[in-house]
């Protein structure tokens, strides 16, 4: 790599050519302060705060932007930038209502912050002279445009990282304003509620309606883990003071999302108000009692201990981690021999024995054809890969489905799925985003573009991965089974139907976080934590193993969900592995 | 040793900044011996001696005709003027009803909050007149020292104080006392 050599503050500092200033002097750990600069957006040289003196320029030069050049000399804090920086201050603060004690972020803004470096003690010029709107029309977060600075963050995040395209800026000078599509409220723009903005955004313009005014930084906690929301597995940082959790950041280390969440998995689980399961329960006379986990298990273990093999049904769910998906097919299918084992969600289908390519290659890509899913519904976070390809100039065909949340962004929207294949085969760098929708005839249509197409397969579910390669996609069948082992997880019963032909007599478990039709129905019921209350792993929709951490304790007498099975397994005197990394490691290797 | 005459008086604030000034706690014997306070809204006398004094703090922001009267009071009888708190430096809680204007917020008060009847908004000679803008004490007087914060740390009051009395002028307090969070 070529370098360039330069002078910041008396210091010689070389960097790799075509940094810019900014970078150069973070190599070299000399703090130049910043605003409307963020490391995962383009720079724009917006605030100007960053303005440093360069030898031979004519004015003050924004670090943030301006690329470094052989012998450039730099001062940084120089009486003439001082001055310059606290004037834009002045500017900045006498703008709106900027005034700290009672903003959500104080503490932790970027304004404020910068208020303290350079000694802002009072307003220069007239402030609060006019007033702006709030506007709250979005269910998760609200953006009071009076505490705005107009850095241009969210825009460019809605833009850049998101390729959603909701959020401008209108008016001019003083006047202007952040707005959504044409000028109407945020509620009823075509926002995605990704939070991308919000968590870019320097002051309090931008507030999380349910975290705010409930710590700061400096009292939380982050604890990274993957979110359990969908197939992508997404990195996330669960932000928590107290054992309780505030909210969730997206993770700009995230392998896969690089700084990318949507509402699913930022806000939603927030949201979850189902009543949970918190202490094991024994059907007796026709009731629900509370028990202890030894006699719960007891129970279980002398029922599954006098049923033969054929009469055990077992239905997963998804959303569990791999250990417990492990633990399942392990005690039930090899130990216990049950082969009436089935899964709660579809699966897309299998084309081909080994993947053929990464969700990265969408960004790669110059075609790409959805057939039989819709991720900007389920999978929001990978439909961005795709509308970010959309801006770069890739053409999307979308195979059928004009109801589907992609078709304002498709190229062209084509019924035939064979016909689709036909088109995406001239293409020269193709990839395929396949899901459970596509059919067995379909599935041999697609086939034809192996070799050519770089093929992601978008999993409804959440670990459907790891359960199908435990052996959960047998069919199951309800009718058969005398004693059923359901691990719901934190799975809402779409199962109704499965429900239906259970047998009357037949003996239930569930090993659920909150209550539901089936819990009702159940025997016994195993307490099980959720998303923030345990450690494990998850396999997301291209095969890849990630870590999950647990942020809180589990609510009231509910254990891990793997956990659970580890205690069952050892009840029926199988020895399938007591501690996480054990069964974690065996899970994993298994898994490849 | 003649002491260092010091007046406080507050505008349109909570009291909160001069309660934090005594936090400074035992400190305060040790500050009386080296200071004289003439007049304070917590003592008897309550205007600042017309003699002068040396160090005048004023506490709350700019809100009626009569807090620009004790501003400029204060301001010709003390040869160093300091602004304590958010709102004697930035206009603090009582600059929020800048942001619905002067008028609605009286109305809002006075008229329009539930219990009331035939409400009234208060107008008599005696009382100051309402501005149309609060603003921190800087927009009417000159100040010498801004000490932010809500309120400004007793270790403020207390590093300020003692900084003047040993002969130096503090411009700005250093960074772990210069906070307004």
């Amino acid at each position: 790599m070529t370098m360039v050599n330069i002078t910041i503050n008396g210091q010689k500092v070389s960097a790799p050519v075509g940094s810019t200033i900014l970078k150069a002097a973070k190599l070299a750990s000399i703090d130049i302060p910043t605003l409307c600069d963020h490391p995962a957006l383009v720079p724009v040289g917006a605030c100007r705060i960053c303005v440093v003196e360069v030898t031979g320029q004519r004015t003050l030069i924004t670090a943030c932007t301006f690329p470094i050049t052989e012998g450039m000399e730099i001062q940084t804090e120089s009486p003439q930038v001082v001055k310059a920086r606290k004037l834009i201050l002045d500017l900045l603060f006498s703008e709106r209502n900027h005034y700290c004690p009672f903003c959500q972020m104080s503490g932790d803004c970027e304004l404020q912050k910068l208020g303290y470096r350079y000694g802002l003690d009072h307003f220069i010029y007239p402030t609060y002279t006019k007033g702006f709107p709030v506007d709250a029309t979005r269910k998760y977060f609200f953006m009071d445009h009076n505490r705005c600075v107009l850095c241009g963050r969210c825009e460019r995040a809605c833009g850049d990282l998101v390729a959603n395209h909701t959020l401008g800026l209108r008016n001019r000078g003083a006047s202007s304003m952040i707005h959504a599509d044409a000028n109407v409220p945020f509620g009823e723009s075509s926002c995605v509620s990704c939070g991308t903005c919000l968590q870019v955004c320097p002051t309090g313009a931008l507030c999380d309606k349910r975290s705010a005014y409930m710590g700061r930084n400096i009292q939380t906690e982050h604890i990274k883990s993957i979110c359990n929301r969908c197939s992508i597995g997404c990195g996330m940082e669960i932000v928590t003071r107290g054992g309780n959790v505030l909210r969730i950041d997206s993770d700009w280390n995230g392998e896969i999302n690089e700084g990318l969440l949507c509402k699913n998995g930022r806000f939603d689980p927030l949201y979850d108000e189902r009543e949970r399961v918190t202490q094991p329960m024994i059907r007796i006379g026709g009731k629900l009692f509370p028990s202890s986990w030894d006699e719960a298990l007891k129970t279980i273990t002398e029922k599954i201990g006098s049923a033969n093999a054929k009469e055990i049904g077992v239905l997963a769910s998804s959303n569990s981690t791999n250990e417990a998906l492990y633990l399942l097919g392990q005690l039930f299918c090899k130990e216990l021999k049950a082969t009436n084992v089935g899964l709660l969600n579809s699966t897309a289908p299998k084309l081909f024995d080994k993947p053929q390519g990464s969700l990265a290659d969408i960004e790669k890509s110059d075609v790409i054809l959805v057939a039989g899913t819709d991720p900007a519904n389920d999978q929001p976070v990978a439909s961005f890969f795709v509308k970010h390809a959309v801006d770069r100039g890739a053409k999307l065909i979308l195979a059928g489905g004009k109801d589907n949340g992609l078709a304002p962004f498709a190229t062209m929207i084509i019924d035939d799925l064979g016909k689709a294949v036909e088109i995406a085969e001239r293409a020269g760098n193709p990839v395929v985003l396949y899901g459970a929708g596509v059919t067995e005839k379909g599935a041999n249509a697609l086939k034809k573009l192996q070799g050519k197409a770089s093929f992601v397969a978008i999993e409804p579910g959440v670990n459907t991965r790891a359960a199908v390669a435990f052996g959960f996609n047998n069919e199951f069948k309800a009718s058969a089974a005398k004693v059923l082992y359901a691990l719901l997880g934190e799975q809402g019963l779409g199962s109704e139907d499965v429900l239906k032909d259970v047998d009357k007599k037949a003996f239930i478990v569930v090993q659920a976080s909150y209550v539901s039709p089936l819990t009702d129905k159940a025997d016994v019921v195993l307490p099980t934590a959720i998303w923030s209350e345990q450690a494990g792993s998850l396999t997301n929709t291209e095969g890849r193993v990630q870590k999950v951490n647990k942020a809180v304790e589990p609510k009231g007498e509910a254990k891990p969900d793997w956990e659970v099975l580890s205690l069952l397994a050892s009840k029926l005197g199988k020895k399938l592995g007591t501690s996480l990394d054990e069964i974690s490691a065996k899970a994993t290797q298994e898994l490849k | 040793m003649t002491k260092v005459k010091v007046a406080t008086d507050w505008l349109a604030g909570c009291a909160g900044c001069h309660m934090s000034l005594l936090d400074i706690d035992e400190r305060i014997v040790k500050l009386l011996e080296l200071v004289e306070i003439t007049s304070s809204p917590v003592t008897d006398l309550k205007h600042p001696p017309k003699e002068g004094v040396t160090v005048g703090i004023l506490e709350g922001a700019i809100c009626n005709t009569h807090n620009i009267e004790v501003a400029k009071q204060m301001r010709e009888r003390c040869q160093i003027l300091i602004a304590v708190g958010d709102c004697a430096t930035f206009g603090g809680v009582p600059a929020m009803r800048n942001l619905c204007g002067t008028d609605a917020a009286l109305k809002r008060a006075y008229i329009d909050t539930e219990p009331v009847v035939d409400g009234l908004i208060p107008d008599s000679p005696e009382l100051g007149k309402p501005l149309e803008m609060v603003t921190g004490i800087g927009e009417v007087v000159k100040v010498d020292l801004f000490i932010p914060g809500c309120p400004p740390r007793a270790d403020a009051f207390w590093y300020a104080l003692t900084e003047l009395l040993a002969g130096r002028t503090p411009i700005i307090l250093p960074p772990h006392l210069f906070t307004y969070d």
